[in-house]
């Protein structure tokens, strides 16, 4: 029986999420174990809270000069944010406008002679443009990546998200969105795929959804495309590799929502 | 230094005063982060102001518990993310945070500084702190620790959490005195 030594390699999993040097890779796993498993929970609270204290070894001084300018650009940022907040006095209003209207004078100007002065490095600009478009596209769907991630993860911690306890996890729901989370599903026949199903409100029959394979460890995390508010019920069974339209086999577990 | 978690609470009502306190009472912790992890002054004053400003502009971001644990967090997480970006590498290497569901552990901690954690980071064994410092300051995932120190990988992450447990023990000890 390995049961000893997986339950203390899953927590060891657990305690690395804790600290934050698990790969992108195990990542689900991790969170699945921690959703389904009080133990796990439990650890994962409990490191964490001590690993986030490790940075405070770190302080440091920060050389006058430094820390000034860092404060200076700080409390202007942060003035000029309060400041139209305020009704402005009616005393004010028109050199405030006199002022604005300068600025706004002052950088025209400045434009202008920029432009003068570049006008023999524009070729260079465009290029520079142009790679800085393909750069902001990549960065754009990273952080997409990362947002859908972090809104999972979000959701599936949130305390106001429904869980309902299946067969070996948890299915959660939060506002639209449907996750199932589940732990040590068993293996899966060769050719064989686990399939989620949904059953929309008022329909009769289940709508196939994603199909999946849990990991070694039987671990899964799987957001369903369905939305929650109109969705009856999930199911999930096993169904021959590629999915199936209708269940061909009898569901590992079917949770109705309330 | 004044309490972080009170301050937070005036910088959500936009007091400047409180914002400023707040910068004086934890801006060199930001920055001692992110320069311990990026060994870059000029990126560590960058990360440092962005982190303040985003305490300012999302006050709302930290809810409760150890604001200068939570702060340390934020700090680490932002510069690797700032590492990552100047290298060109896509940003979803890092991986997001599970949130905690109970704030009790966080509560515990409220109280505990500095030197009570380095105290206790020195009761750990090496074996057991250096995956944990490395982990922490170096932005990397427990197969790279377990590449660069020779150690098996199971190995480190049992010393990851063996020395986690002891870390926590130690400083739960300390906050029951």
């Amino acid at each position: 029986m390995n049961e000893p030594r997986d339950r203390e390699a899953l927590l060891d999993l657990v305690a690395a999420y804790a600290l934050g040097v698990l790969p992108p890779a195990e990542h689900a796993h991790a969170a699945a174990a921690i959703l389904a498993d009080p133990d796990a929970r439990r650890e994962y609270d409990e490191l964490r809270a001590t690993a986030n204290l490790i940075g405070l070894t770190a302080e440091e001084p920060v050389d006058s000069a430094r820390s000034a300018r860092m404060k200076e650009r700080l409390l202007s940022a942060v003035r000029a944010d309060v400041a139209p907040r305020r009704a402005p006095a009616s005393g004010v209003r028109s050199s405030a406008l006199f002022g604005t209207m300068l600025a706004a004078a002052a950088a025209v100007v400045f434009a202008l002679i920029s432009v003068i002065q570049n006008f023999g490095l524009r070729s260079d600009l465009h290029d520079a443009q142009r790679r800085v478009v393909a750069l902001q596209a990549a960065a754009d769907t990273d952080r997409h990546a990362i947002e859908r991630d972090r809104t999972m993860l979000a959701d599936l911690a949130a305390g106001d998200a429904k869980r309902y306890a299946v067969a070996y996890g948890t299915v959660v729901t939060r506002g639209a969105n449907v996750y199932l989370a589940l732990a040590a599903l068993p293996p899966l026949p060769r050719g064989k795929v686990y399939q989620a199903w949904t059953l929309a409100r008022g329909a009769t029959a289940m709508t196939p959804s994603v199909t999946f394979a849990p990991n070694q460890a039987g671990t899964t995390l799987v957001p369903l495309a369905a939305d929650a508010r109109a969705t009856a019920a999930v199911a999930v069974s096993v169904e021959p590799d590629g999915g199936s339209r209708q269940p061909t086999t009898k569901p590992t577990f079917v949770q109705p929502f309330g | 230094m004044e309490d972080g978690a009170r301050l937070m609470e005036r910088v959500r009502a936009r007091d400047v005063d409180a914002f400023e306190r707040l910068y004086d009472g934890y801006h060199r912790l930001v920055f001692g982060i992110a320069l311990r992890i990026a060994s870059d002054a000029a990126l560590a004053e960058d990360v440092t102001q962005s982190i303040f400003l985003t305490l300012w502009s999302t006050p709302e971001a930290f809810r409760d518990g150890n604001f200068a644990a939570w702060l340390s967090r934020v700090a680490r997480n932002r510069t690797l993310d700032a590492l990552r970006s100047r290298a060109n590498r896509p940003t979803d290497d890092i991986p997001a945070d599970l949130p905690a569901e109970g704030s009790t552990e966080a509560f515990a901690f409220a109280r505990i500084d500095a030197q009570r954690v380095r105290g206790a980071l020195s009761e750990l064994t090496d074996e057991q702190r250096t995956p944990i410092e490395l982990g922490f300051f170096g932005g990397i995932t427990h197969e790279e620790i377990a590449r660069r120190t020779g150690i098996p990988l199971g190995t480190i992450k049992t010393r990851i959490r063996a020395g986690l447990r002891r870390l926590r023990a130690s400083l739960s000890e300390a906050v029951s005195r």
